[in-house]
């Protein structure tokens, strides 16, 4: 039996739909805003019905504030880079990825995290408020932990953000397709998600709501305004330099279709369903720590653990020899880690999707029963 | 037949304004801006019926989404601007 609990890397398996139009955008579809024969309009008709059904799901008014990027790494990026600038004073969660925390860093940001009980929502708000006395440009915050599923109070966290009047980034990269997100309302400033995770498009593939204008992070060919040099002052253009990924693109619309299909809040039930599964069966096991969050609202698809006495990477390399897929260590999320004190031996993670089966969680408790018994 | 040239900012912009119409039930279409037209380089446009201006034009400019220009486009390919 082979199984695939990654899915917070990346949701390998996808809906066929999603394979079919990716791949038969290879010899159909041209360069959206690159010419006015068939196949860059058959490209364009793409691109924007893809804008479209991504503004319908995230609730967003304008479908000129809908980005492509490459992934939620990519957004962040261009958004951090077009709201902080060196020495500026950026408030982050205690969950926050590299996505994120690398950018800042790069620009020499005074970064403030947010230190909190685990899984703490009341005290990750009241610690948020009290960092804001201090003044900040901005806050960047994630919205469901991709080292341990936990859902933060985004809702509180936009909320006191517009209260004090600092621009929010939101990283959407482990929520976009499963927990409610809806722009309009949280009123953020930027949310960066990506296409080939709970939208389940391919690979290199994401999207980036926009609030405001951005700066772009790279130049070059928009299909508009050609004969100048600067690039456009406009959305989405000014974001989107160069060859668009169509293929990507095209799958992403149908992984959208996909998700809005089957509604986010159905996915979530079922992935809750497996991970409490998963976690019930795991905590029988002795030696096994697991990272379960009791609070339904906080939880997600994805879970941690960490078996007593074996290392992370080799307790993952062990089920991956029993044909388990799951990853291991830091997750590119150290501040996580050090929120849960698994820093810097970090935990193994599992993550479901709407494809896994209560059948293949009952099969990974008994491979990590037996990893455990044969240590 | 004589048909109206709605110059766009961006293809998005176009296809966002085109929709506003089609929904309407109008029949438009979104093309590429001409080159003697385009002052700013490539850049797309919506091509309306003739009979259909007046009507397009208000709808657009209720949705906030007016062209920046419009050119009245002949049976014979030539065209000419058309004062807002």
């Amino acid at each position: 039996m082979t199984v695939y609990l990654d899915n917070a890397a990346t949701t390998l398996i996808k809906p066929r739909s999603v394979i079919r139009a990716s791949s038969g955008a290879m010899s159909a579809l041209g360069s959206p805003g690159r010419g006015g024969h068939k196949y860059a309009m058959a490209a364009a008709e793409t691109a924007f019905s893809c804008r479209e059904a991504a503004a319908k799901l995230f609730n967003v008014d304008d479908v000129e504030k809908v980005v492509f990027t490459f992934n939620a790494t990519h957004g962040l990026n261009i958004v951090i880079k077009t709201l902080a600038k060196p020495g500026d004073r950026v408030i982050v969660s205690g969950y926050e990825h590299n996505a994120v925390m690398r950018p800042l860093y790069e620009i020499g940001a005074d970064v403030a995290v947010v230190r909190s009980r685990l899984f703490d929502a009341e005290e990750i708000t009241e610690n948020l408020k009290k960092e804001l006395e201090s003044g900040a440009k901005l806050v960047v915050w994630n919205h469901v932990s991709n080292v341990f599923g936990f859902v933060q109070p985004i809702d509180e966290i936009a909320a006191i953000c517009r209260d004090a009047s600092v621009p929010l980034i939101i990283d959407a990269s482990q929520s976009a397709g499963t927990v409610k997100l809806d722009f309009k309302a949280l009123g953020a400033d930027f949310i960066a998600m990506p296409g080939h995770k709970g939208l389940y498009g391919p690979q290199g593939s994401g999207l980036l709501l926009c609030g405001r204008m951005i700066k772009p992070l790279i130049s070059g060919g928009t299909g508009s305004n050609s004969a100048e040099y600067a690039m456009p002052d406009f959305l989405p253009d000014a974001a989107e330099a160069g060859t668009h990924n169509m293929p990507g693109i095209a799958g992403l619309l149908e992984g959208i279709k996909f998700v809005s299909r089957h509604g986010p809040e159905n996915i979530l039930f079922h992935e809750k369903r497996l991970i409490r599964e998963l976690a019930a069966g795991l905590k029988r096991i002795k030696g096994v720590t697991v990272y379960d969050i009791v609070d339904n609202e906080r939880m997600s698809g994805v879970l941690s653990f960490t078996i007593d006495g074996m290392e992370s990477e080799r307790a993952g390399q062990e089920l991956a020899r029993r044909g388990i897929a799951v990853r291991a260590g830091l997750h590119c999320a150290p501040e996580a880690h050090k929120t849960a004190g698994t820093f810097p031996v970090g935990t193994v993670r599992a993550s479901v999707s709407v494809f896994n089966t209560r059948q293949e969680v009952m099969y990974t408790v008994k491979a990590v029963e037996e990893i455990c018994r044969s240590r | 037949m004589i048909n109206y040239l709605m110059i766009c900012r961006s293809l998005t912009y176009a296809q966002k304004a085109a929709k506003v119409l089609e929904r309407a039930g109008m029949t438009v279409s979104v093309t590429r801006t001409p080159p003697g037209i385009s002052e700013k380089g490539c850049g797309y446009c919506i091509k309306v019926p003739e009979r259909r201006l007046s009507q397009a034009l208000e709808m657009l400019k209720s949705a906030d989404l007016a062209p920046t220009k419009i050119y009245v486009l002949f049976s014979d390919g030539n065209y000419s601007e058309v004062g807002l």
